[in-house]
Order: structure tokens, then sequence, then C-alpha cells
């Protein structure tokens, strides 16, 4: 399959990416060879299989409901902000 | 590997580390030096041995981790810009359990950024250069780990292994390296690539040395839900008569000296008297395109949070909420961790989900069946890790296909979660080292490990 | 609501009262905590973290479907829902999109209506943004408290019943204790769908869908703003715009939020840091027997003793149901010896049953006029009287030992920290409550007041048929007994004394 710029222009949205013209070019192009060599899995029949998502054994793994002390503190984490005020992550306005 | 004792101090053996790494600069292994750090916790080792008080296995042991584990020493980049600057509060399990028993980073090493990558190329920090000859790729996306061990830097090294990046730059630099058991070891801590197939991993000069570091952090983890209460140090070893080698991997795309270095440990085997079963597994065709869909889906969901918001890298051109996202993502990411990302959020994307991402699963469950026959009718499959020896710097990192083609041996594991042990098997004659790569059913590491030493 | 009809579905989320967060071990209850002080390295989303399931969400979640009568699915697992916003720190909320915990079932209006319930799913809450003047604050407090998403079947059809299944639903959630149900801090929000159709329509109308009411008025303003909207829009021949709006109780108006065209593609992808969840039969049944008594089953018990409108206001408080379930109890079963005056002359089960709809309609009276009426009630639902002390309230009055006036004084005092303690008789006793109902002491009053010349005229004046003077009468014997007599008895009395 080809990808146009618009196909291009969605991911780079779904991908929150600014990307320049040509960056946006140069990736179309080798996004364009990526897809062209994943979707040979057209061929394989697949019919009435069973997908697997994890490749692990066990299920039901959950824990008991107790609150425990963290490994990093509120200001361990804050601290690695851009900037906070108040205690909290200072962003620019969200309209 | 050389443990701290009365005699041999730890201080002495960091220092050695330490040295030598300085000496190896030019192949840019190391992303930071924790020169301080090690030097300070030698002595405290070196103070327990003098007042004789109890030691752990790897006391004073030099060690070097991929710098997509997490640690508050030095800052953890994943070989990334938009990670840079993050001094992380947590520390990783498998740090936390390796230096409980002694062990002492002495530095983060190189990688491909978020271990995207099967050359270290795509590094924020500039490519590693091959133990064998410095004009070509470490491997990767663990090149710098590989090159540590095989310059004889450290004692050992950890990596992580999605679809290779361990086994693959053992085999080019000629040293062991495994992939445990999908769930061995917890990946609490450690930058996540892919969750389905992400492994960590060691990198060591002898089975023994991977042994040992095996019974020391294989288990199960409260933070990681994903791992299996610990089979390891109890799983016994299944003796081994029957190897398995793979038809569909004996073609054109194979070079001459992965083949000749397969068919001289065929020969060896037989000597020894094992029986070498021939396996048809056609499915395994399309385990690379399968690998290609189903991690960049996992990668472009894992990505999302590197957003500029909480932490490491925010763009200054900022001038709206939006901005934050688009320009922080666009400057901190490489252009392969946006070919990935891209990738995935195509096939999850509403119209290509079943054609793509779901038929993938399915397709994946095929691969592990033939697996599963494989093993009906041997105990372990031998077969080159890659198709290729360490090639030139720069050959494939234009031509993003020609360089996924490089896992076409290594992902399928990865897509089944079997484990995958790099054996050296020589250099060829054009003085490259070669690698082997031993497979093996789920929870089986302990027995390959031992049948690497039964072949070492 | 004429010449179109209506259909409405709604999406409610309700926050679950676990004590940790879905995904890490920390506080799950930020109110009146400060901002980012219940915020594990999980929920801030660092490198290398991956969610730690709460086991109790679970169990949570299978009273919570029990209580709708769903059926609970023994095989689910999550899945990531993808978008880019500051309050969402993975950039995917983990949640349940292609296999729910919790299947399909449904909630009994009052009115007997059946909503159908399409399914229910776990999911991690988001985080809270505060705006200021050129920038915002992101608190992550709220990141992953447990959610269960409850998703109806488009059966309701009218701003009323939207307004009934929101509360019915929160009823049952209240009464299934999963929920703190505290609407004000957003415990419960809405998502309401709503649809315009020409009667008798085959096809439904476009819908738009109204987000985040958090209240059952609101919710019911909303439909009926909604309704006019699309009449007026449908009236001039022209399309209903799919999109989502946002509800403003200070205008009473929806206004457009985000449009069809602009919708987000989530990018479902199962999620593969958790295992899958496979219940036993077993398990599901274990957690399913937990479930508390559900209002429908208060509503059936109480139906035939309590006025249905006050039993309607009653079921919003879950301790006086329980206290009328209590209450209940004390007549059946064998009770003859635990002192109360209820006791002391042995009954047949009929006129036990009586005595007790007497008493329940009494207490239940109390309960809606006088309590609900008080200043104070909120904080006096969490402490209410014994089930005896209101019990033999009610028998006191019954036996008319007490007006109904001060029978009321009596119930507060109940309440009254110092009070409480005390049995109702005692208090009634201190405050001079208790009536007089000693037939001799009474005749003995009344002849002093018929022998008291200043009564003669009206003694005559009512033997001459002047009804309304033995009020005069009565006023004497009251005055003369201080308040203590019972009036209904004096006037027996007297108008006995007056015949002959």
């Amino acid at each position: 399959m080809d990808t146009t710029d618009k196909q291009i222009e969605h991911l780079a949205k779904l991908s929150d990416f600014s990307l320049s013209e040509k960056d946006s070019k140069s990736l179309g192009k080798d996004l364009e060879s990526i897809i062209n060599y994943i979707s040979q899995l057209d061929e394989l029949d697949t019919k009435d299989v069973e997908p697997t998502y994890q490749v692990f054994e066990m299920e039901n793994v959950w824990r008991d409901d107790e609150i425990i002390p963290q490994e990093a503190s509120r200001e361990d984490l804050l601290a690695l902000t851009k900037e906070q005020e108040d205690n909290q992550i200072k962003i620019p306005k969200v309209l | 590997m050389k443990i701290a004792n009365k005699t041999v101090t730890a201080t002495q053996l960091v220092k050695d580390a330490l040295e030598k790494a300085k000496h190896f600069e030019e192949y840019n292994i190391f992303t930071f030096l924790n020169e301080e750090g090690a030097l300070r916790k030698a002595a405290e080792i070196d103070a327990k041995i003098a007042k004789g008080e109890k030691v752990g296995k790897l006391a004073g042991v030099p060690y070097a981790f991929k710098d997509n584990f997490l640690s508050p020493e030095g800052p953890t980049t994943a070989s990334s810009k938009i990670l840079s600057p993050l001094v992380s509060p947590i520390t990783a399990t498998a740090i936390k359990k390796l230096e409980a028993e002694g062990a002492i980073m002495i530095g983060r090493t190189n990688m491909d950024s978020f271990a995207h990558g099967s050359s270290t190329e795509n590094s924020y920090f500039g490519p590693t250069l091959n133990s064998a000859d410095k004009t070509r790729v470490a491997g990767g996306s663990s090149g710098g780990s590989a090159v540590a061990v095989a310059l004889d830097i450290v004692e050992f090294a950890t990596g992580t292994d999605t679809g290779g990046s361990i086994r693959q730059p053992a085999s080019f630099n000629g040293i062991y390296g495994l992939k445990p058991t999908y769930g061995t070891i917890s990946r609490y801590g450690v930058v996540a690539m892919a969750s389905s197939t992400d492994c960590i991993g060691f990198f060591t000069k002898t089975p023994d040395d991977m042994d040992l570091l095996m019974s020391i952090t294989a288990g199960q983890d409260a933070n990681d839900l994903t791992t299996l209460p610990d089979y390891y140090e109890t799983s016994e070893i299944k003796e081994v008569k029957k190897v398995g080698i793979i038809k569909e991997f004996d073609n054109d795309s194979v070079s001459s000296e992965l083949k000749s270095a397969l068919n001289k440990k065929v020969d060896q085997l037989k000597k020894q008297g094992y029986e070498i079963v021939e396996l048809s597994m056609p499915a395994l065709k399309y385990a690379l395109a399968v690998y290609y869909i189903i991690v960049p889906a996992e990668i472009a969901s894992n990505l999302s949070r590197y957003d500029g918001i909480r932490y490491g890298y925010r763009s200054d051109n900022i001038t709206d909420l939006e901005s934050i996202y688009t320009s922080s993502r666009n400057e901190g990411f490489m252009d392969e961790n946006k070919r990935r990302i891209m990738i995935g959020n195509f096939v999850l994307s509403s119209g290509f989900y079943d054609a793509y991402y779901l038929k993938a699963q399915k397709a994946r469950t095929l691969i592990i069946k033939e697996y599963e026959e494989a093993f009906k009718k041997c105990d372990v499959i031998l077969t080159p890790v890659a198709p290729n020896q360490a090639f030139k710097l720069g050959e494939k990192i234009n031509d993003p296909v020609s360089m996924y083609l490089e896992d076409v041996m290594s992902v399928p594991i990865n897509l089944a979660g079997l484990p995958g042990l790099t054996i050296p098997a020589g250099t060829g004659e054009n003085g490259l080292p070669t690698g082997l790569q031993l497979i093996g059913p789920r929870r089986s590491d302990k027995t390959l490990i031992n049948f690497a030493k039964e072949l070492a | 609501m004429s010449k179109y009809e209506i259909t409405i579905g709604i999406e409610c989320h309700v926050q679950l009262s676990t004590k940790t967060k879905l995904f890490s071990e920390v506080d799950n209850d930020a109110r009146g905590k400060e901002p980012n002080s219940c915020v594990s390295p999980v929920d801030y989303a660092l490198p290398g973290m991956l969610p730690r399931l709460n086991g109790e969400a679970i169990k949570f979640a299978i009273r919570a479907g029990k209580a709708m009568n769903c059926e609970i699915n023994k095989h689910s697992r999550f899945d990531r829902k993808h978008y880019f916003y500051p309050d969402s720190p993975k950039g995917y909320q983990i949640t349940q999109f292609y296999h729910p915990i919790i299947g399909a079932g449904y909630i009994e209006l009052p009115d007997g209506t059946k909503v159908r319930i399409e399914h229910a799913h776990l999911e991690g809450d988001a985080g809270k943004l505060s705006h200021f003047g050129n920038y915002s604050l992101v608190d992550l407090n709220r990141v992953d408290t447990p959610l269960i998403e409850i998703v109806s079947m488009p059966d309701i059809h009218s701003a009323k019943q939207a307004h009934d299944y929101c509360k019915e639903l929160w009823r049952a959630m209240v009464y299934a204790e999963v929920t703190n149900g505290d609407l004000y801090n957003g415990n419960m929000r809405f998502d309401v769908n709503i649809s315009l159709a020409k009667e008798g329509a085959k096809e439904l109308g476009t819908r738009a869908e109204i987000k985040n009411l958090n209240s059952f008025r609101s919710v019911e303003h909303a439909v009926e703003y909604e309704y006019e909207r699309q009449a007026k829009i449908l009236d001039k021949g022209e399309k209903v715009v799919q999109e989502t709006r946002g509800w403003s109780d200070a205008t009473g108006k929806t206004t457009p939020q985000r449009s069809k065209e602009e919708a987000q593609d989530y990018r479902y992808m199962p999620e593969p840091d958790l295992p899958p969840i496979n219940l036993s039969q077993e398990f599901i049944d274990k957690e399913a027997a937990k479930l508390p008594t559900t209002p429908k089953a208060y509503r059936e018990k109480f139906s035939g003793t309590i006025a249905s409108d006050t039993l309607e206001i009653l079921l919003d408080y879950k301790p006086l149901m329980e206290k009328l379930e209590e209450i209940t109890n004390l007549f059946s079963g064998d009770i003859r010896d635990n002192g109360s005056e209820l006791s002391k002359e042995p009954r047949n089960d009929g006129s036990d049953a009586a005595a007790r709809e007497k008493t329940i309609g009494k207490i239940s009276n109390w309960f809606a006029s006088v309590l609900l009426a008080e200043e104070k009630s909120a904080e006096y639902l969490n402490d209410l009287p014994s089930a005896k002390q209101l019990a033999n309230l009610a028998e006191m009055t019954e036996k008319k030992e007490l007006s109904s006036t001060g029978a009321k004084e009596v119930f507060l005092r109940l309440f009254d920290p110092q009070m409480k303690i005390k049995e109702a008789k005692e208090i009634a006793k201190e405050l001079n409550l208790l009536q007089e109902n000693n037939l001799d002491a009474l005749e003995k009053i009344v002849d002093e007041i018929l022998a008291d010349p200043a009564t003669k005229k009206a003694q005559e004046d009512f033997k001459a048929g002047q009804e309304k003077v033995i009020g005069f009468l009565v006023g004497q014997v009251m005055k003369a007994s201080k308040g203590k007599a019972n009036p209904s008895v004096a006037q027996e009395i007297l108008r006995q004394k007056l015949k002959n």
C-alpha cells in the first residue's frame, strides 16, 4: 500500500509530533516500506486462530488493599518536573 | 569471575575497571561513569571484609548496566534526549538484587535510544564501536554492555532483549548473552519498550557467571505482576540428547560465515554423540512481520508517557499546551523512535487494527504452536542469532527495513516468550566473532546454561 | 413532550471506595488532602513503572454488578485507551474495552420501569487540572482512583425517568457499599446521550452527549433543555449535530464541546502489563453473598407499611432503612425477655404484626417529617437511637402516654448527646410530658371542676346543647392537672358526668 501525505499527517497527529515538511517526507518514505513489509502477513491464513496477547501462564494476579509507603515521595517526584507551584505541576493554560 | 577478598580488594577491582573504561573511551561504551559512587561502595565492602563480616556473592565485582535501568546513580537516559535529565528516585528490582550481593556499578552503557535498533547507532550519544573492529557496529540495542564485557572492562553487564537486543550484540562481540524466559526477572524500574516481549538479561564471559547471576536475580516481584515465582533455582537440568536445527533458516540471506559456524558446531555435536533433528517451521517466515506490528504498537503505547510535562525534556519552543507535547516529543525522540511510534499508531488505528494488530497476535499463536511441536522432537534448538556478523557503521542506518532484517532470527522467541542463550562460535576468516543461540522451552533456562557449559 | 419521542441512554462513572488506588498502594481518599499527596511513582507514570492491580476493586465490581442484577463475567481483562492530556500521565487510561467484568443486567425504577444495563467495566480515573491566568496546575491525586463505568441501554424516555434512573443507580451503589456516593465530590458522574425522533419512527435520531453531570437535578434539567433545543432544530427541518456538549447549572444551558469530526481515535490495545482475570463461580458467589439488602428489597418489604412518598424519601438514607429493619426484627422471633414494654404483654402473631405496622408507621413519619427537617439531620444519621428506644417511644404514643407533640419532642431528645443514653420513658418523665391516664385521679379532678360554681353556667349551656363549651371545661381540667391530663380521656369523663 502507498502512504499518502494525509496518512502521515494523521499518524503524526496520533503520535503528537510536529513534523517538518522534510521529516514527513523522509519518514513517510520509510513508513511506506515498513508497512509494505509487514503487509506480507496478509498471505498467512489465521482463520479460527485465537490471538495471543501475552506469553505468561498466570492469571488473577493482584494485591491486597493496604496502604504502604512508596519508593518515592511527592517531593522526589515533583522535583523532576520543569515547573511547579503549590505542589502541583505547572503547564501552559489548558483551553 | 574475580570476587573481592582479603588479598584482592574491591577498591582494586573497581579502580582497574574504571581505568580500562577510560582507556577504551573511543569506543563510546558508557553514557555515565560512576567513579565516585563505585569507589565509595568498594571501600564499604573492603571495610566489611577487613572486619571479617559476611559479604555477598558478588562482593566488589565491577559491572555495568544498560542505560534503561532506573537508579539514583547517574541520569537514566535510555540514550535518548527526551529522558535527559532524569535522575530517578527509583531503583530497578534487578539492580537492587545485584547490589545486595555486593556488585558495584561502574557505569551506565550506551544503547539504541529506547532500545530501538540493532546496532547502537540510534543513540543520542552516538554509536558504540565493535570490540573486534572499530569500523563496525557493536550490535544492539545493548551494544555498550556487550562491548564493556567483551573488552574485559567489567565482569558482567545487564541488558534488555525485546527482539534480540542481548543475543545479537553478544554474538557480534563473541561473548555469552542470555534472554531468559519471559517473566523470569522483574521489569520493574526498567524503561519499557514492548511489555509483552521485554526481558532483562545479562552478558558474561562464561556460562557459570550466567548461572550465578540468574540464581541471584530470577524471581517473582510484587512490583511486576508478570513475573513467575522463582523456578530457576528449583528447576532440574534436563539432559540434552536431541538438538534441532531449523530448515527455513538455511537460506541465501544467511552469510557464509554464519553458515560455516553453524555447520562446525553441528559437526562437533554429532562427534559428541548428540542427535541432530532437522525441523521445519514455516510460520517463522512471518515472525519478523508479526514482531514489527506487535512491538511498535506496544512502543507507541509505552512511549506516550514521555510528554515533557512531569519529567525529562521539555522543549523551549512552548507556545501552548499542545506544543509541550508536539515540540518536546518531536525534538526529544530520534527518527527510529518516531518511525516505530508512528507504525504502532498505524496498526492500532481504527480501520487497521484487525488487519494488522489482531492478525499479528493470531499469527503469534501459530508461531508459539510451531515451537511447541518442535520441542516434542528435540530438547534444544540451535540457530544463528543473526544472518550476518557485525556490519559496517552506517551501512544500514538509512534503510530501516534492511536493519530490521538483521532481527529475523532473533525475534521469534521473544514472540513466544522462550529463553535464548547466545554462545560464542569462534571467529570467521574475516576475524569477526560469530555467535549461535541455544533455544529451549519456557523455563528451560538452567538447561540451556548447563548445555552451554558442555559445549564450551 | 408530545410530537417527538425522546430516547436517553446514560453512562455513569462511580468512584469505588477502596482503601487504595486501582494500580498502587496509595490512599484512595484524597478529600481534604494536599495536591499530589496521594500519588505513587506508578500514578506519576515514571518510566519502568507497572500497574499493581488492587484485588479489592475486583470484589467491589462483583458486588456492584450484583446490585444491578448483572451477570458477572468469569473472564475479563484490561485494555489501554490512548489519548494525550495532562490529566492522563501514562498517555493512556487503563480500562476494560474488550472484556468487561460486569455483563448485562437492569435497574428497576420506583415506577416499575426496568432500565437495562448493557455492561459495566473497571477503569482508572484521571487527574485534576485547575486553571489560572495564563497557566494551569496539574494535581494527580485522583489518577487511577478505581471507577466502574455503567453503560445503560437507551431505555429511558423522559427527564423524570432519567432523574429516577440516576437516583436509583446511586442508591444501588451506596447500599452495595462500593462508593461513598458523595455527588458533591464527584463520586458519581453522569454522561447522558439524548436523541429525538418523530413519534413512532423506527430509527433513533442523532444524539448529543451531555458530559459530566454530577447531580440528579442537573441530569433532569439538561434533558429538558436538550429536548427543547433538539425539537427546535427538527421543527426547522434541520439536522441535530452528533456532538459532546457541556451543561452549566448557572445558565441552565448545554453548549457544544467536541463534535464528531474531531472525535478521537483511542487505539484500544490489550494491557500487556496485567495478567487476565479468570474468576471461579465460587469466588463470584462468595463476593455476591456479601451484598447488603438492596433499595429494591427495602421498597418491597415496606411498601405495605410506609406511604410510598414517605418511603421514597427515606430510601435516600440507608441508615434509616437499616434502623427500620432493626425495629421490625424486635417484633419477629423470640424477644420476650428483653425487658421492653413491647414484650411484657404476650401477643399472638397477628397483633404482633399489627403492632409492628403501627410502630414502623409512626417511626417512619418521625424520620421523614421530624428528623430530616432538622438542620443537623446529616450528623444525626451517623448515630441513630437504638431500635428499642424508638419502638418504646412509638408504643408510649400509641398508649396515649404522650401527646403527638410531646412524642416529637422526646424523639428529638433521643438524638441529644446528653439525653440519648436514657430510655424514652425517662426522658418523657424528666420533661414532664407524660399524660395523666389514671381514670380515678382524672375523675376526682373532673368532680372538683364540676363542683366549682364558676363552671355552673358552662354546665347548663352544655346541657342546653352548646357543644363547644365542652372545650372550656376540658381546659379547666387540663389547667387543674397542670397539663398532664389526656384531653380526650378528660372529655369522655366530662360527657359521662354531664349526661346524667
